[in-house]
């Protein structure tokens, strides 16, 4: 209990952690419930591991055209910034391009994934000023977080949750029924590439704020469990939300309580929440089919 | 185009460039309850997606004596093209239909409930409004895409396959729904289905396709040639 009021002090220590870790947890799953609806959670696993790649790449570059960068600083994360964005966007718009040839869809994703893994390394290790910063910051590096980085997470994943909800019932049209969209003139291309915006934009920040291993945890757990739950897009979407920010919040107090590494315990309650409510789940489809007997 | 509501010149459709129907010319006039008939993979639904406008128009024309954009056709598609992952209840697939009247930033309000929630009326399925949309059966589904198609509040209604792989009692049920659609409200209707008997008693008018092309015609004469009798042999003998 006390290290919980530790937590939840306002002095604490690692506070700005603390909300960046949460954030992340409560924006990610609202940009995955498209990823689990338009059957894409495949796309999860390699567009993390891209951003990293884009990570690495774009401190390669700077080195080599600019110079040394400084540790903390905003110059650090702009250009890593620019370089996860970049990949990402890039990435995920070619995917999605190929996304209609759906027998090599696995293929794809998984040679994404590794070249992404491989240039990440390649680029880390060529470039001559990396060091344990660097990687720990491709990694990401959420104990890391200074409250100007803290602003920018908030600034843009409000304006994240923004477009999310204004335009939700678009996003649902083109998720849903895109013959419908078109059949009602709407602009299909328009609001596709906007929903590939928005999760462009929440990946890069979600990978450089907390890693790719979190960031794909809290794109694809939190809504698989809201689905289990809920029987409505708004509620889904909720849910989804609120089992992620709360994961998030129970993970970190977990990895400060008993000292564990952060990403990993919050993916590892997000995803005992999973497994509960999905027994729970498979308890009472029995149940039901027995009282129907 | 006054009394006429769609008119095809000359019209090719396929897919990837790959020709499947051609030379289509035909109208379609205001009220008219039609079918689109013809052997399996003959290009009824090509026809449909052509004049609902999901696929391109190779050559030729259609007219639509409507404006698409301020008031589009209600489509009810099949429903196995629709993705039972999303979490929906039966209100909210129908209040869908009402997006096609909003623009981008205008939410949905008290009228577009109000619509929806009489478009359930109509078919049959108020009290289901609650429920969620795939614990429905095959038949409640479809009742529930043609309110969502209803909510559009549509001058005409384009359904693909209405009655497949619903049971024999749904399907008359869903038919006779249609027809007074278009009886009382003056809908125009044109549905593919390859069911005949169900269709042949209800629809005015027949669209037949065959061979990549199409022949219209009033539905009596239509069945009583001896052409489609015998292709109507073959496939009431496989219904």
């Amino acid at each position: 209990m006390n290290t919980l009021f530790e937590i939840l002090h306002p002095d604490f220590l690692l506070r700005q952690a603390l909300i960046g870790s949460v954030l992340v947890g409560l924006v990610c799953p609202l940009v995955g419930v498209y990823f689990v609806l338009r059957r894409m959670i495949f796309l999860g696993v390699a567009l993390p591991q891209l951003s990293a790649a884009g990570i690495a790449c774009s401190f390669f570059v700077y080195r080599v055209l600019v110079g040394p960068h400084q540790h903390f600083e905003l110059t650090e994360r702009g250009v890593a910034m620019i370089g996860s964005f970049a990949f990402t966007l890039v990435g995920l718009l070619v995917l999605a391009a190929l996304e209609r040839y759906k027998e090599t869809v696995e293929a794809r994703i998984g040679i994404t994934y590794a070249v992404a893994a491989a240039a990440t390394i390649l680029f880390v290790a060529a470039d001559p000023g990396a060091d344990a910063h660097m990687v720990s910051l491709l990694k990401g590096d959420i104990l890391a977080t200074t409250s100007a980085s803290l602003s920018v997470l908030i600034g843009v994943f409000s304006l994240i949750v923004l477009l999310l909800f204004a335009f939700r019932k678009e996003f649902l049209l083109v998720s849903f029924d895109r013959d419908l969209a078109v059949v009602f003139r709407k602009r299909v291309g328009l609001w596709d590439s906007l929903l590939y915006l928005v999760i462009g934009v929440t990946i890069s920040l979600g990978v450089i704020t907390a890693g790719p291993l979190v960031t794909f945890g809290f794109l694809t757990l939190p809504p698989l469990t809201a689905r289990l739950i809920t029987h409505r897009m708004l509620t889904f979407s909720l849910v989804a939300a609120v089992l992620g920010a709360t994961t998030a919040f129970i993970g970190f107090y977990c990895a400060y309580r008993f000292d564990l590494p952060l990403g990993p315990a919050e993916v590892a309650v997000a995803s005992l929440v999973l497994l509960v409510i999905a027994a729970a789940d498979a308890v009472r489809r029995v149940l039901e089919r027995t009282r129907t007997l | 185009m006054s009394n006429t509501h769609l008119v095809l010149q000359g019209v090719s459709l396929g897919y990837g460039g790959r020709v499947v129907l051609e030379h289509i010319s035909l109208t379609v006039e205001r009220g008219e309850f039609l079918a689109l008939l013809g052997p399996n993979g003959a290009g009824k639904t090509t026809l449909l997606r052509g004049i609902l406008g999901l696929i391109p128009v190779l050559a030729g024309r259609i007219e639509y004596g409507f404006d698409r954009l301020v008031n589009p056709p209600g489509y009810v598609p099949q429903r196995e093209t629709l993705d039972p992952i999303f979490p929906l209840t039966v209100f909210e697939v129908v209040l869908m239909g009402t997006y096609a009247r909003l623009s981008p930033l205008r939410p949905v309000g008290r009228r577009q409930r109000q619509i929806a929630a009489t478009c359930l009326e109509q078919v049959g399925l108020a009290d289901l409004a609650q429920r969620p949309f795939w614990a429905l059966s095959g038949g409640q589904k479809q009742r529930v895409l043609i309110a969502r198609a209803l909510a559009v509040e549509p001058e005409i209604l384009m359904l693909d396959e209405p009655t497949s792989g619903v049971d024999p009692g749904a399907s008359a049920a869903i038919m006779e729904l249609i027809s007074r659609l278009n009886r009382d409200h003056g809908l125009t209707v044109i549905l593919v289905s390859h069911h005949l008997r169900l269709v042949r008693s209800l629809v005015r008018s027949v669209i037949w396709i065959e061979g990549g092309r199409a022949v219209k015609g009033v539905t009596e004469a239509m069945l009583a040639s001896e052409r489609v009798s015998d292709i109507f042999g073959t496939l009431t003998g496989t219904e």
